[in-house]
């Protein structure tokens, strides 16, 4: 994963469930994907680093959204994040176990890049996961 | 209640007072009647007493002739001066069989009546006797009698009998006149007094009117507002029951979503697991070419047939479990999707799906068939046509392979209702389990065939919101048929308002 000027993209996972995050983690990596990963298993921390100075300062940025959280939905941070000056550029990628199709309207009216359901069969999930890492590879991130 | 109750009392006594006046107003027609063919009855007497009272008078004109007569043929000699007396004498037996009559057998005139008729007759008698001695040419003999005054004392008997007669009569007239005016007087009085009660009831009857028409516009208004009530009542309980409906259908499909999660994990772990168990079984393999005796055969049992087993068990249980979470998702989903009615040939799909089941009924010597005059519809065509592929499914699915199935689809308009049977000749279902075959998860029978149990829990869940209903009559090993009325024409207020 590039950026214009070379500094390494932080991927920023926002995944309430450990167990899906580690297992996006891992085929993350599977398809050589070697960026730093911070995950946040709540809205509040994963708002606050992300609106922390040092944050917006600190080189670009993607962003990992699972929409159902324990405290916020992922709608909300959706919503923050692209009325933000500096992080509305971010790339937002929704990986969610919703397939509702209002859902889906709604994330993309409010600017998400990419929107993908989690598979349960983790035959497919795997996959889905692995071809994300792929895409993510080859995908063009602004310079925050 | 006492406020209805009071006004009831006085509905009575009102009538009551009504039938009152009406039967005063009767009495005083019928008072009248009587009155008047009363007073006709007074004319009457009236009438016959001035009669009686001529003839009366007429008695004494008639001796008076007869005896004018008697006295110029005496004084003359000459036949033409008889002529009054001849005239007398012929009329004067009718004329005392008619006052006879109007006196009366036993009048208080009676015996004045027979006293002058006896002294007319002695008179009479008289004069007969001088005119015929006259004429006989002894006019001494005439005169003689004549002078005997015995004639002349009859004339004035007659003349004392008639004035009494005349002035008792007149006495009587003028006592009836008296009588008629005073029922004329009362007959006036009563006509006045009917007319003052007709007016009297009639005031009261437009009071009553009035006011019971006033009481009976209050009485719809109340009722109205109390409709107007009711109708807004019935819509705040559909509202409810719809919102409260709505609140069931998003749980189901929350529910389902987080139950999802933790699955995603239970599955992706699992093959995480397996992944490591390959890794641990190379290894094995790998030790078991070099070293051999380190091995024990309880770890090369944990791995090679424990920890598969164990994953197969996770799997399918996982997989069942997912298809379950699918089930009760797509449930929800289908609770929440807006149905948008169409005409909808129910022939046309019947077929369709009998061709797209052909290949598993020629397998097995069933076959399907279809009413080809069965009635349209307008309603959800997605629905409908899940509702019948389920029904027809399950119906090639449970035939019993001991005979030949035929399955058949007919449908007939009712009313405003359709109803459309579907009727095979499988494995039937019994009794208890009717009820039972439609919830979700449960299935009746032998357990024989793949299924989850949903088919018909859906079909149900379908048909409810298509405003039908679906009932079940079967025997097992003869068959089952199941029911379907659906309204003919689908209106979705009510399913707009609750996706709104």
């Amino acid at each position: 994963m590039n950026t214009s000027n070379q500094r390494p993209v932080v991927i920023v996972m926002i995944e309430d469930d450990q167990g899906h995050a580690r297992l996006i983690e891992k085929n993350v990596r599977r398809a050589g994907v070697n960026n730093e990963i911070r995950h946040f298993a709540d809205g509040t921390s994963a708002l606050q680093f992300l609106q922390s100075s040092e944050t917006t300062a600190n080189g670009p940025l993607l962003i990992l959204l699972d929409l159902n959280l324990p405290d916020m939905t992922g709608i909300d941070i959706l919503t923050i994040l692209k009325h933000h000056d500096r992080l509305k550029r971010a790339p937002v990628i929704v990986l969610t176990t919703t397939d509702d199709k209002v859902e889906i309207q709604r994330c993309y009216d409010l600017g998400c890049n990419v929107y993908i359901t989690k598979p349960v069969d983790y035959d497919t999930f795997a996959t889905a996961i692995r071809q994300l890492g792929l895409f993510l590879s080859v995908m063009q991130v602004p310079d925050a | 209640m006492t406020r209805s109750l009071g006004r009831d009392s006085a509905v009575r006594n009102e009538i009551l007072m009504l039938i009152l006046g009406f039967a005063a107003l009767v009495a005083v027609g019928g008072a009248t009647v009587w009155l008047v063919s009363k007073s006709d009855d007074f004319n009457r007497q009236v009438a016959t007493t001035l009669e009686t009272k001529n003839e009366i008078v007429r008695t004494l004109s008639l001796a008076q002739d007869a005896e004018t007569g008697q006295r110029g043929y005496l004084l003359t000699g000459e036949e033409r001066y008889l002529r009054p007396y001849r005239s007398s004498l012929e009329k004067i037996d009718d004329h005392f069989r008619r006052l006879g009559e109007l006196i009366g057998p036993d009048g208080p005139q009676r015996q004045d009546f027979e006293t002058v008729r006896a002294t007319v007759r002695d008179k009479f008698a008289e004069l007969a006797e001088t005119v015929g001695l006259s004429t006989s040419g002894r006019r001494a003999e005439a005169q003689a009698i004549v002078l005997s005054d015995r004639g002349r004392e009859a004339m004035v008997q007659i003349r004392q009998l008639v004035s009494r007669m005349t002035a008792r009569e007149d006495a009587t007239l003028a006592e009836r006149t008296e009588d008629a005016a005073r029922l004329s007087n009362g007959l006036l009085a009563v006509v006045v007094l009917g007319l003052v009660i007709a007016a009297a009831l009639a005031f009261v009857a437009q009071l009553l009117v009035r006011r019971q028409t006033r009481v009976l516009a209050a009485a719809q208004q109340e009722l109205a507002q109390a409709n107007h009530g009711l109708e807004a009542a019935v819509a705040e309980r559909t509202s409810e029951l719809l919102a409260a409906n709505g609140e069931i259908q998003r749980f189901a499909y929350i529910v389902s979503h987080d139950l999802r999660a933790p699955l995603v994990n239970v599955m992706g772990f699992t093959s995480e697991l397996d992944a490591a168990r390959g890794v641990l079984k190379e290894q094995l393999d790998e030790l078991t070419e070099s070293v051999p005796d380190k091995i024990r055969p309880e770890a090369r049992e944990a791995v090679e047939v424990d920890l598969p087993e164990a994953i197969s068990f996770i799997r399918t249980s996982t997989a069942k479990m997912d298809r379950l979470i699918n089930a009760i998702l797509r449930l929800s989903r289908e609770g929440r999707r807006v149905v948008t009615p169409e005409s909808v040939s129910v022939t046309d799909m019947a077929n369709a799906i009998a061709a797209t089941l052909h290949q598993q009924t020629a397998g097995v010597g069933a076959e399907i068939v279809v009413d080809p005059s069965m009635p349209a519809l307008v309603t959800d065509r997605l629905s409908i046509e899940q509702i019948f592929q389920n029904l027809i499914e399950n119906a090639v699915k449970y035939l019993d392979p001991a005979r030949p199935g035929r399955i058949e689809i007919r449908g007939r308009r009712v009313g405003p209702q359709v109803e459309y049977t579907i009727e095979d000749n499988g494995r039937g279902i019994d009794a208890k389990d009717h009820e039972r075959v439609f919830e979700l998860f449960r299935r009746a029978g032998a357990q024989d065939k793949p299924g989850e149990g949903l088919g018909l829990a859906f079909v149900r869940a379908s048909v409810r919101r298509l405003g039908g209903t679906i009932s079940l009559t079967s025997e097992p090993g003869k068959g089952s048929t199941f029911h379907l009325t659906f309204p003919a024409v689908l209106r979705p207020q009510t399913e707009t308002q609750a996706a709104a």
